[in-house]
């Protein structure tokens, strides 16, 4: 990492922690993984629920808190069906196979229709968020100015998954530092034509450290609605990949 | 002034509740201030947001095409409603088609506008506030009392007793232990609510994309949750970009919460959707399969028309303006009588809702400038205060007593003489022997309840300066004096040590003998008329003799010679150009002492402390702060800074008069701050001041003297008149 971007991920993990957020460095997904078990054997958590991570193997992390007795749900559709499939990449599937894997998985037999198999898995999904004590997102951007997390999506579980629980994790691959918030508009743009959808992905959300209210008389209180501890872990994928 | 306002701020005034609510809110806005902007080039950022706005409203047309076309493009439902009435049918109505039963709200001032909750209530629907603040105010059965805060008046007491009442337990006053049964409440609302209703703190046109600001995490629930999601947005809130939208972010939340950044922001563009199902791309993939955008006008349009009123539409309603306002410091948001709070709500009040509820807000105006100040939009309040005053004189003509006053007495200067003169005959049995009035009879008496009053002087300044009707003939600059009316009745002596200052100082002081009132009270009542002939009766008068400078005791008079003498003249080209002319000469006294004796050294210590408090016009009007305490350091003074030093006495605008119980309470800040530093005089370069302040400090029976810096002076260089 040159010097520059070494720089905006200082202020990034500086601008965080003002605002609350926990920040981590993990040298390596394996040390993030273990980071992330750890927390959550400490805050004694049953289940969790993931949105997709590129920044590291998503199967893996989940495997590592599965492997400690932890229930670990993937709340994106595609990796839920994986997940159900026991895959671990999304192999194109047909209609029928997915109707099978939700109709055993919500146990209740299901016409191969879109619409009947979105909204069965919209419930169940649903249900994991709001049962689950602990969130894993992955962030896209990160914005060093503001110690902002930007995450993007095209699903509403991927907010549901930073808000409901009672823990949030969010990981995010230190590369993905922007310095302000100006800068945020240009990679998302990047980041779709990449992705090879051209559109605006419909969810985009900014978290900046944790959620907060003044509205009860006596004290400025953390944890509003929200999740009580926001934590960070800054994966840097470049030192990765030179060291392996 | 009317006998409801009258009332309501009697009871705000008088309910103990809510003054111990609003203790505990400035001291948070203390805080919050303070740590804000450290480090931070406010005014660089707040030009930023103003260029957005502007910009924004100039192309709005435009921007709302396009931002139409893009939210469609991406799934959402755009409607375009005209008023309250179309916009609550509109979301009523799909509601309805859509069965629904419970709904949850995020907070929205544009929802409390158009009074969609009560609207949806009537019709049988569940409507759940869902901003805890909001909730709170829900609850009570109130209306929010901060833009930003909805339940800042209420105590921890009055919260246990509603959260007990809503969710049937017993709750005791522990905050945490509240929150956490607002949370788990509010938590299943979500869960089972059919239909969720957002406002938007921004829309941008580029993407079509919504976003939604909060800090507790209710708006990304309310609106995820639920299938369907509405959003009720301003059209004033469409900005061009992202890049626009973050011009807004970096100051936002410094002025709501002295935070950089809000916890959540969450940007909407168009319903969820997935391609997981093979077979087609779907709507309604863990969020709302319907995304509903109401676009309302409500009276918008018609503001951006308007020339005057337009830059009310770049507010972005970040509760500055009331978070600095002494009149909220001391009423809270109840008592404007509508959802729009303070200056800025006047105005918006007047567009979104009627000129009668505007007037009403705006009559508790100071007049004091701090929102101004403190605007990140850079938006000219107590501007547009004025010209509301204006256009409502216009169209409902003045009162008779104020056409009496302004129309056939303030407008000829003679005449104020003579009807001063019988005052002071007329007032001889309410004197006391130290020239104060503590006691008047009758209705007038209400006026010396809050203050003593000082005694109109039976020689006006006019006749004792008679020998300096123009400057002796030496080669020093010429200056004149404009003394305003309150130095030429009140306080005449003020006048006289002004003169012999300047001399003593190396000046050839004179007083034109043809200068009148300055106009401000005709011109603040909204009587332009007569403010434009005693502009041109001041300006003609003080340009005679060609002074160098035209020094003044008032500075609410120097803020109109300064300014409003060319707003007033701007259609008559030459009155105009005599007025720039001098309003470039206009000064304070201390401006000029030090100007007129740069090189004197500082004086030894005295050993005397003073504080000095900062005249709203003195400071905000002609920006001159740094050169009264200058002034006071090099006589030897010790300058001990009280609390809030350019914060109001509570004498502006029509307030001392409308409502003295009001002016009264925010005195009294003023006077405690005072008399907290220990300090044994009070300087302050404002003669109406003064009088506030001396007042005030008679009625405590307090030692502490009140003063304006040509009597210090005129003391330590032992002048006598």
């Amino acid at each position: 990492m040159d010097v520059q971007a070494a720089g905006l991920v200082e202020q990034f993990k500086a601008e965080a922690s003002r605002a609350g957020a926990v920040v981590y460095e993990a040298s390596t997904t394996e040390d993030a993984a273990n980071y992330l078990l750890k927390l959550a054997q400490e805050r004694n958590i049953k289940s969790a629920v993931k949105s997709k991570s590129r920044v590291a193997d998503g199967t893996k992390l989940r495997k590592h808190l599965e492997n400690a007795g932890i229930e670990v749900k993937e709340a994106d559709l595609k990796g839920w069906i994986a997940q159900l499939a026991g895959e671990k990449s999304t192999e194109q599937k047909s209609i029928k196979q997915v109707e099978r894997l939700i109709s055993k998985a919500t146990g209740k037999k299901l016409n191969p229709n879109p619409r009947v198999l979105l909204n069965a898995a919209n419930l169940a999904i649903r249900q994991y968020c709001i049962d689950a004590d602990l969130g894993i997102s992955e962030a896209d951007i990160a914005i060093a100015e503001t110690g902002t997390l930007v995450i993007v999506g095209y699903e509403g579980v991927t907010r549901l998954v930073a808000v409901l629980p009672r823990i949030h994790v969010t990981l995010v691959n230190s590369q993905n530092v922007v310095s302000v918030l100006e800068d945020v508009i240009a990679k998302l743009k990047l980041l779709t034509e990449n992705a090879a959808c051209q559109t605006m992905p419909n969810y985009i959300t900014y978290i900046t450290g944790r959620n907060t209210t003044a509205d009860i008389p006596g004290a400025v209180l953390a944890r509003a609605q929200g999740p009580a501890e926001e934590h960070i872990l800054l994966i840097n994928k470049a030192a990765e990949r030179n060291a392996s | 002034m009317s006998r409801a306002m009258t009332k309501r701020v009697h009871k705000a005034l008088t309910d103990e509740n809510l003054q111990t609510a609003l203790t505990r809110l400035l001291g948070l806005i203390k805080f919050v201030r303070q740590i804000a902007f450290a480090g931070l080039d406010f005014e660089s950022l707040s030009q930023e947001i103003r260029r957005v706005k502007e910009n924004s409203i100039a192309n709005l047309p435009e921007l709302v095409e396009q931002f139409k076309s893009q939210a469609t493009k991406a799934g959402a439902v755009v409607y375009e409603a005209e008023d309250a009435d179309d916009a609550n049918k509109y979301i009523l109505k799909l509601a309805q088609e859509r069965k629904v039963k419970h709904i949850v709200k995020s907070k929205s001032m544009l929802g409390e506008e158009i009074e969609l909750r009560e609207h949806l209530e009537k019709a049988g629907i569940g409507v759940t506030e869902t901003d805890i603040g909001e909730w709170i105010v829900q609850l009570a059965g109130e209306r929010p009392a901060h833009l930003v805060g909805p339940a800042v008046h209420k105590t921890i007491e009055q919260v246990a007793e509603l959260m007990s009442k809503a969710t049937g337990q017993e709750l005791g006053t522990d905050p945490q232990a509240l929150l956490d049964a607002a949370r788990r409440t509010l938590r299943q609302t979500y869960i089972d609510a059919d239909m969720g209703i957002s406002g938007a703190n921004i829309a941008i046109a580029e993407t079509g994309t919504l976003v939604v600001v909060t800090n507790e995490g209710n708006g990304c629930m309310a609106t995820t949750l639920p299938p369907v999601h509405v959003a009720v947005v301003g059209y004033e809130k469409i900005v061009s970009s992202w890049k626009d939208a973050a011009a807004i972010f970096r100051l936002l939340s410094r002025c709501t919460a002295g935070m950089k950044m809000p916890v959540y922001i969450s940007h909407i563009t168009g319903p969820s959707q997935t391609d997981a199902i093979p077979g087609a791309v779907l709507p309604g993939a863990g969020g709302p399969e319907e995304v509903h955008i109401v676009l309302v006008d409500n009276g918008r349009w018609q503001m951006r028309e308007s020339e005057e009123f337009r830059e009310a539409l770049y507010c972005i309603k970040c509760g500055t303006c009331l978070n600095v306002c002494p009149v909220f410091a001391s009423v809270a948001g109840q008592v404007y009588g509508y959802v729009y709070q303070g200056g800025i709500g006047a105005i918006l009040t007047a567009f979104l809702h009627s000129m009668d509820k505007a007037e009403e807000v705006a009559s508790l105006c100071l007049g004091c400038m701090a929102c101004k100040e403190a605007c990140p939009a850079r938006i000219d309040i107590p501007r547009m205060i004025t010209r509301l005053r204006a256009s409502l004189a216009e169209e409902k003509g003045l009162t008779l007593l104020n056409r009496i006053a302004y129309r056939s007495i303030l407008k000829y200067q003679p005449r104020l003489d003579n009807v001063v003169r019988i005052g002071s005959h007329l007032q001889q049995p309410f004197v006391d022997t130290d020239l104060m009035i503590r006691r008047l009879p009758g209705p007038l008496n209400e006026l010396t309840k809050a203050i003593s009053l000082p005694a109109l002087s039976s020689r006006p300044l006019r006749d004792r300066l008679k020998d300096y009707s123009s400057p002796r003939p030496t080669g020093k600059p010429k200056v004149a004096f404009y003394s305003g009316c309150v130095g030429a009745y009140a306080y005449p002596e003020i006048g006289e040590y002004v003169m012999k200052v300047l001399e003593e100082c190396g000046a050839r002081p004179y007083y034109p003998m043809g200068q009148a009132c300055c106009g401000a009270p005709a011109y603040f009542a909204g009587d332009v008329e007569t403010a434009l002939s005693l502009a041109r009766t001041n300006i003609a008068a003080l340009e005679e003799i060609r002074p160098d400078y035209i020094v003044t005791v008032c500075p609410g008079c120097a803020t109109i010679l300064q300014r409003e003498y060319l707003n007033l003249t701007t259609s008559e080209p030459r009155w105009n150009q005599r007025a720039r002319a001098l309003a470039g000469k206009v000064c304070d006294f201390s401006q000029l002492l030090l100007e007129l004796t740069p090189s004197v050294p500082k004086k030894p210590s005295r050993n005397q402390k003073v504080t000095y408090h900062d005249p709203c016009h003195l400071r905000r009007g002609i920006g001159v702060f740094n050169e009264p305490r200058q002034l006071l350091e090099r006589e030897g003074f010790e300058v001990i800074e009280m609390a809030d030093s350019d914060s109001c006495c509570g004498f502006g605008g029509h307030v001392v008069l409308s409502y003295p119980e009001l002016s009264k309470s925010v005195l009294k800040r003023k006077l405690d701050n005072i008399e907290a530093t220990g300090a044994e005089t009070v300087i302050t370069n404002c003669l109406p001041c003064i009088l506030q302040l001396r007042g005030g400090l008679d009625k405590r029976n307090s030692r502490i003297k009140v003063m304006h810096s040509a009597e210090l002076l005129a003391d330590t260089f032992e002048i006598t008149r």
